[in-house]
């Protein structure tokens, strides 16, 4: 199938998505293809923070002015996937005052709001810290559901006009002199093959940013730095807890629907693909993060996951904390002579509107338009599923609606929307649009309950054994890492499942 | 003891981590057998937990239709404390909610019992009279199918002084209290009399006084001096109804009431396993009382101290032929003892006594649970296993060892039910002629 757009967008992540909205309430078309579902790297793969800035408020005042700024007009435009949740940035008697002072100073020259607290002041908001704490800042960080956020983008620009096609493959790249005359893709799922012709190509594949640069016969500088985080069975505090030192491994522990996200390391990767997260990770993680929340030493995990970071350098640097956590747009016309390519990358989930504001500003000034970006100004399509735990508690008790996932109150009703309107190709997906399978056993129960929601909907093509096992590796990917305790005797009750009764 | 707002320090641990999902106890839980408006004990207990967040208000409601019967806690494969996690919920609930004046009313009847008991002609008249319970549920609702206990002429403590009078007289004038039928001489054996503490409840005290009667009886057969410890109300009421800080009051009350009495070298008997469930258990584990567990180390179901005396060889039991058709059910707090079926080991000595064990799970009174409007057809449904149990075995009479058990079976199936410790001293003592 042929097809005609002006903006061809390479890339289903928060700024994909971010550029397809901000391109159609432009009035320009666009197709966005993504060979996996929306949010399968690292927008899918972070700890969900809504960054003040603060973390980069000493190092890159630069990016740290970009968090503030977007953060506020993200609490504005897209309050459903937020939860207002306040940092702290708590100093323990070995970090000492020297970091908290420069971090003050900083912090208000980027225009970042702090307060300081003293230790009770401190306690009486977060009882499970450790008590022997000095102070802490308090900066107005939040938790952002990045599912949610990248949902809600690709409905809104479909609904104003851009196209988007998931588990769309690019195949093929032609070059005709200074331009890329069209590009071959490949629906993964139906095999129907398809030649996109595009004024310009906008290459927002993040960590995969080279790889699609090589077909061009390009390269850009660019480290992939690997971090890797551990998720709890509860949620341990109520607002995001940083360390108030240099950044560093462990010093994060982000409250999250019903789980906490302690987070992260910072690992050089040399590929995209096939990365784990490793013991020596797993320990790290629990070592430092427990320095500020000790019950964390008896926390139960769930689940532990990573995700790279594709950050961008121009030459090499030992410490990829080092390098800018801000975004590049390069514009391949100056910088290698093809005209019409694009490449966006760097950044922060937060700010992914950001990113595709300045990349569309850049088509436009390639178009000879003068359309203004409106994404700051309009409110994301609200999401009619409730956000709080206790909403979502609440509406559980009231309408005792059939509940598919009973570890995450997920209702039957809310996967059913889904399948019945999205165009689902995997299990997985139902997983990104939902919180099923992201609490206590991980799926174990709620997963073969959705094989009967599928095969009442008839949304099961072929062998549904195959469909679970797809399901239950990628479920063991994130188990293995974590495997003692509770989680031991979880999965000798899920392989008893799956194996005794559903003789996988 | 200071009775302040419970610190975070004192509450017991949550172990929701250790939860496996497993889903075992929703299969035991009576109360989601029988309605869908309370989601189990897994989704109400460690699920919601995920949920609840400190300083925002409570939204289950339905948590208050949590029985305690602590099920759940015993089929647990994980030793998740499922009905505390419970009950933490509800007191939360309920503390924000506010508590109508009929959870006062009946979860403080050890204030005004002695009113009920010295007024029990009139009161009792009152009780049965459709009229006054038509206004009980409109008013109070306290559903007024439910028969609302008996109070007795005396209560067991007055019944108690008399008796210990007339054995000490009986002492002094060399005469033996009571036959004793072993080979020893019975001079010998009063010397060594030990002496053994009772906790006998608020209930029995004004409704049930037979059940006190023969326990002492029972006891002084068996060679032991009964004294009563300084007591109130175990507090489990209160507890059932989220009311800790009332139960904290009650136990701060109790505990150094019953040292006194263990320090002093006595063990402590309990005949109803609810409020010996409370003291044992919850009063450590659940209101952090100091001292508690020294308390539980020497308190023993009144069964189960006559277990250990057989085991000494030291029971009497010479029983006399009691021919009956009986059944037995286990109550759910003896089942959260852990100490087995007592009752029905001993009993089970008594020759001509036929004894079913009537397997069931809840009987579904929990306490006060059973008297309320809006839990009234709950805790109706739920008896109505064991009600059909009791049917099918037919037996002349029920024995059970809780007096909300023994209210509902009556309720139920109009049976006569006794405790078994009533039947054990028809059994031992000559003077006592069995009557159906």
């Amino acid at each position: 199938m042929k097809m005609i757009t002006e903006v061809l967008i390479i890339g289903g992540g928060a700024t994909g998505v971010g550029i397809a909205r901000d391109l159609s309430w432009r009035g320009i078309p666009s197709i966005l293809i993504e060979k996996g579902d929306f949010a399968s790297g690292a927008s899918g793969r972070n700890h969900g923070l809504l960054h003040s800035g603060g973390r980069y408020a000493v190092t890159d005042p630069g990016a740290a002015r970009e968090c503030m700024a977007e953060n506020r007009i993200l609490r504005k435009i897209a309050p459903h996937c937020i939860e207002e949740t306040d940092g702290l940035f708590v100093s323990l008697p070995e970090d000492g005052f020297d970091y908290r002072e420069r971090f003050l100073r900083a912090c208000d020259e980027v225009g970042i709001q702090t307060a300081l607290l003293s230790r009770d002041e401190t306690l009486e908001l977060e009882p499970e810290l450790d008590p022997n704490l000095l102070s802490a800042v308090k900066v107005p960080d939040g938790s952002i559901d990045p599912f949610v956020l990248i949902l809600e983008n690709a409905r809104d620009a479909e609904e104003h006009g851009a196209k988007i096609l998931l588990h769309t493959e690019m195949t093929s790249l032609i070059l005709d002199g200074d331009k890329i005359k069209e590009v071959g893709a490949k629906d993964l799922g139906g095999g129907e093959e398809y030649t996109i012709k595009a004024s310009y190509i906008v290459n927002a594949t993040g960590a995969w940013a080279n790889q699609f640069l090589k077909l061009a016969g390009l390269q850009i500088g660019m480290a992939l730095s690997k971090g890797s985080m551990l998720i709890t069975n509860q949620r341990l505090t109520h607002h995001v807890i940083n360390r108030c030192r240099p950044p560093s491994d462990g010093d994060i522990v982000v409250p999250n629907h019903t789980v906490s996200i302690l987070g992260t390391t910072s690992v050089r990767l040399e590929e995209v693909e096939n990365f784990e997260v490793t013991p020596h990770e797993v320990s790290l993680l629990i070592q430092e993060t427990s320095k500020l929340v000790p019950a964390i030493q008896e926390a139960r995990l769930i689940r532990a996951y990573a995700g790279i970071r594709p950050l961008f350098q121009s030459e090499t640097k030992e410490d990829d904390r080092a390098i800018s956590r801000g975004f590049v747009l390069i514009d391949h016309g100056e910088r290698d002579g093809i005209k019409n390519l694009i490449t966006i990358t760097g950044g922060k989930l937060v700010t992914y509107r950001l990113m595709a504001e300045k990349t569309s500003d850049l088509l436009c000034k390639k178009m000879g338009m003068h359309t203004p970006c409106s994404t700051h100004l309009k409110a994301l399509p609200k999401a009619n599923r409730p956000t709080g735990l206790t909403e979502k508690l609440k509406q559980f008790s009231f309408e005792r609606v059939e509940t598919l996932c009973d570890c995450e109150l997920t209702s039957r009703k809310e996967v059913e929307e889904f399948l019945k309107t999205d165009k689902l190709k995997d299990l997985q997906d139902i997983l990104h649009r939902t919180r099923l399978a992201k609490g206590s056993c991980q799926g174990g129960f709620c997963v073969y309950r959705l094989l009967g929601v599928l095969h009442d909907l008839r949304r099961i093509n072929g062998n549904s054994n195959e469909f679970l096992k797809k399901f239950l590796e990628e479920r063991w990917k994130g188990i293995r890492p974590i495997l003692w305790g509770p989680a031991v005797k979880e999965e000798e009750l899920m392989e008893g499942i799956y194996k005794g009764i559903f003789n996988l | 003891m200071k009775d302040g707002p419970m610190k975070k320090q004192s509450w017991p641990k949550k172990n929701v981590d250790v939860c496996i999902r497993c889903a075992t106890c929703m299969a035991v839980c009576p109360v989601s057998r029988v309605t869908s408006k309370f989601p189990g004990p897994k989704q109400a207990g460690p699920g919601a937990e995920r949920f609840r967040r400190m300083g925002e208000p409570s939204v289950d409601d339905w948590i208050d239709l949590c029985i305690g019967c602590h099920l759940c806690d015993m089929v647990c494969s994980s030793g998740v404390n499922i009905s505390e996690l419970n009950l933490l919920a509800k007191a939360k609930y309920l503390d924000e909610k506010g508590r109508p004046f009929r959870d006062w009313l009946l979860t403080h009847s050890y204030l005004y019992g002695w009113v009920g008991s010295f007024l029990s002609p009139f009161v009792n008249f009152l009780f049965r009279n459709s009229m006054i319970r038509w206004v009980g549920e409109a008013i109070l609702k306290i559903d007024r199918r439910r028969k609302l206990p008996d109070y007795e002429p005396s209560t067991f403590r007055q019944w108690f002084k008399k008796h210990r009078s007339q054995v000490h007289q009986i002492k002094e004038g060399d005469h033996p209290p009571f036959k004793k039928k072993g080979k020893e001489g019975f001079e010998h054996h009063f010397m060594e009399r030990k002496k053994v503490g009772y906790f006998y409840g608020c209930y029995m005290n004004t409704n049930e006084v037979d059940v006190g009667r023969a326990t002492v009886q029972v006891l002084e057969v068996n060679g032991f001096e009964v004294i009563l410890p300084l007591q109130k109300c175990c507090g489990i009421p209160m507890l059932g109804n989220g009311n800790f800080k009332g139960a904290r009051k009650m136990a701060c009350y109790n505990v150094p009431s019953l040292l006194k009495t263990i320090v002093s070298g006595s063990d402590i008997i309990f005949s109803s396993t609810s409020c010996g469930h409370m003291i044992k258990h919850e009063y450590s584990h659940l209101l952090s009382i100091p001292r508690a567990d020294e308390v539980a180390l020497h308190l023993f179901d009144i069964f189960e101290f006559l277990r250990n005396l057989k085991e000494l060889n030291g029971l009497d039991t010479h029983f006399k032929e009691l021919p009956l058709k009986a059944a037995y059910f286990a109550p759910c707090h003896l089942r959260a003892l852990g100490i087995g079926l007592p009752a029905l080991e001993i009993l089970r000595l008594i020759p001509g006594l036929t004894l079913d064990n009537i397997e069931a799970d809840c009987c579904g009174m929990g306490g006060t649970f059973g008297f309320k409007k809006e839990k009234y057809e709950i805790s109706e449904e739920i008896g109505r296993d064991l009600a059909e149990v009791i049917d099918r075995l037919k037996p002349e009479i029920i024995l059970s060892d809780c007096e909300g058990c023994r209210m509902q079976i009556r309720h139920l199936t109009g049976l006569k039910v006794s405790h078994p410790i009533q039947i054990l001293r028809d059994a031992l003592l000559p003077e006592t002629k069995f009557t159906l």
